[in-house]
């Protein structure tokens, strides 16, 4: 930057560059008055990286105790300076965290912990997702009066606090034992035991964590991402035993649907024609 | 005339909400205290959250409507960043609206400080290089916020580490011409003012006597910290982690003599104890408020009564 007045849109890029660790070119424009102008930006820099570090581990309490406060707070360093937050909402800081722990030489030897930063993630999701009533009886008796060749046209809209997690390792009991202090419980979990496939979402004073079966998840998921229910059915046909009746009455008792909506006009003369 | 707290375009939709926030002593709101203000109902005059944290829905925005039916509540944001050489982050602005009319609050409330720029969120409120660019910025983004929200909002003047070379405005005069051309209300930081005034070596009183009386829609009170800095200097910082202290009960009762009774609000962030002292501190105010004159007794007995503003260039 040169020394002429910069112009504000300038100024700030200059002073988002400091706060990143950048460079200091930013220091040419501040009143240098018997405390140098870097010391003044320091103090800037301090709270940026301070308060965003503390919404990182408010977003992540289990893996700021897997770690340790002064670990997690170099870690989350690096993270802040490669993925500042975007918006002032830090409730939602940390959408590229897992996948940065993931990558991070430093934890290579903590397989889960990026597990655990996705879980956790997906717990901050739920908390904070927007209100929504979830569809009610009445609003239910007109779907099952669709029946019988109108469900495979129907699409479900998914309850904004629902959350789908897949892991490599057991991270849901990591995260359970760790958040509860309970040693025992962490020393008995077999990092061993494969994947886990998470249901999470709201309950009265915080959040669930519900393990579900590969097909029953995969189900849900296909209908959380808008699939048809023929399209979500013939996501797990192959899936032995799998009930999709009894599982989506289990979402419904929970209020995990807000709404449905058919998307073609009935009747419809041939359902399999939208699943090929 | 004076600036009408809680003054709506529209009429509020229930007469128990949407009340303007009373003249009187109120204490912020955080998390940790949820629990205590709803069982003990204490006798406080009105409640400040911070608009950021009750954003989505879920349980602290339950907990939040629960309060507003005991307290006046006033939203006081920290994220909208009316500085910005950018546009206003719309979504952000969106959901500031929605609690908005979720809460109805008395009053709504944000910063002169920018902390946005490249959809970067520096996470902290930034000083403004106080230039006629910047005014037109800040006026333009208060004009929109307040269409947005169809009422008028409360900017708050800023505690500052840093000044730029090429500011040409005062900060006073600056933020009276915010209030003049956008109709915003001013949210007057009387520790701020003592912050800064200490850290840059201006005059806290004259301050305070060149704002316009009848912009001013509330006061803010707060503890700061001093920080020594290498070679000797000391800089304040407004961590909000203390009581307040007694240079700022002084230049308060000077903001009272000079504006009339405001709505007054303690406010703790860093190291927050436990409900009462909150409460003891808003007492305080609350004398102040209805003698107009401070009692200065209960805090002459303190160690850091001898604060003077000595160390700026």
């Amino acid at each position: 930057m040169t020394t002429a007045t910069p112009s504000l849109r300038d100024m700030q890029q200059a002073m988002r560059r400091s706060l990143l660790g950048h460079d200091d070119s930013i220091a040419a424009f501040v009143v240098d008055d018997g405390v140098a102008a870097t010391e003044r930006l320091g103090i800037y820099r301090n709270t940026f990286v301070g308060v965003a570090t503390r919404a990182l581990r408010l977003n992540h309490p289990a893996v700021a105790r897997l770690v340790g406060d002064d670990f997690f707070d170099a870690t989350a360093q690096a993270y802040i300076v490669r993925h500042p937050p975007t918006s002032a909402w830090l409730d939602q800081y940390g959408d590229a965290y897992a996948d940065f722990l993931a990558q991070w030489q430093a934890v290579a030897s903590l397989p889960y912990l990026a597990d655990v930063a996705r879980l956790e993630w997906a717990v901050g999701r739920a908390l904070h997702a927007p209100d929504a009533a979830a569809v009610d009886a009445a609003t239910l008796a007109s779907l099952a009066a669709l029946a019988p060749e109108a469900p495979a046209n129907v699409r479900f809209d998914a309850h904004p606090a629902l959350q789908l997690v897949r892991t490599a390792t057991p991270a849901d009991a990591i995260w359970r034992a760790v958040l509860d202090r309970d040693d025992a419980a962490l020393t008995s979990i077999d990092l061993a035991a494969g994947q886990r496939w998470l249901l999470v979402e709201r309950s009265n004073e915080g959040v669930d964590v519900v393990p579900m079966h590969e097909a029953g998840w995969n189900f849900t998921l296909a209908l959380c991402a808008g699939e048809t229910l023929q399209q979500a059915l013939d996501a797990v046909a192959e899936a032995p035993d799998f009930d999709a009746t009894t599982l989506l009455a289990q979402h419904f008792a929970a209020g995990r649907f807000t709404g449905f909506r058919t998307v073609a006009p009935l009747p419809i003369a041939q359902p399999d024609e939208d699943c090929p | 005339m004076t600036f009408q707290a809680g003054v709506r375009a529209a009429p509020p939709s229930a007469p128990t909400l949407g009340s303007p926030i009373p003249p009187r002593a109120g204490i912020g709101l955080r998390f940790q205290h949820h629990r205590d203000v709803l069982e003990r109902r204490p006798d406080v005059a009105w409640l400040e959250v911070h608009t950021e944290n009750y954003m989505g829905g879920g349980s602290p925005l339950a907990h939040l409507e629960a309060v507003r039916r005991n307290y006046p509540v006033s939203l006081h944001g920290v994220g909208l960043s009316l500085g910005s050489a950018d546009d206003l982050d719309a979504a952000h602005l969106a959901r500031v609206r929605e609690l908005v009319l979720r809460i109805e609050p008395g009053l709504v409330s944000e910063h002169l400080a920018w902390s946005v720029t490249g959809e970067t969120y520096l996470a902290d409120l930034l000083p403004l290089p106080l230039t006629e660019e910047a005014l037109d910025v800040v006026c333009h983004h208060v004009d929109r916020v307040q269409a947005s929200l169809r009422r008028p909002i409360l900017v708050e003047n800023p505690s500052t580490y840093l000044r730029y070379r090429h500011s040409t405005i005062p900060e006073w005069e600056f933020l009276t011409a915010v209030a003049a051309r956008t109709g915003c209300g001013i949210l007057c930081d009387v520790n701020n003012i003592y912050v800064s005034a200490c850290n840059h070596g201006f005059d806290a009183s004259a301050y305070l006597a060149a704002l316009p009386a009848a912009a001013i829609g509330e006061f803010h009170l707060a503890g700061h910290a001093r920080r020594e800095l290498p070679g000797g200097r000391t800089i304040l910082i407004d961590d909000h982690g203390s009581r307040v202290g007694p240079a700022v009960w002084a230049l308060y009762a000077e903001a009272l003599a000079r504006f009339g009774p405001r709505p007054t609000l303690i406010e703790w962030d860093t190291d927050i104890p436990p409900l009462d002292v909150l409460l003891d501190e808003a007492a305080l105010a609350a004398r102040a408020l209805a003698t107009g004159a401070l009692e200065c007794d209960a805090r002459t007995g303190r160690d850091d009564v001898a604060e003077p503003c000595t160390f700026a260039a």
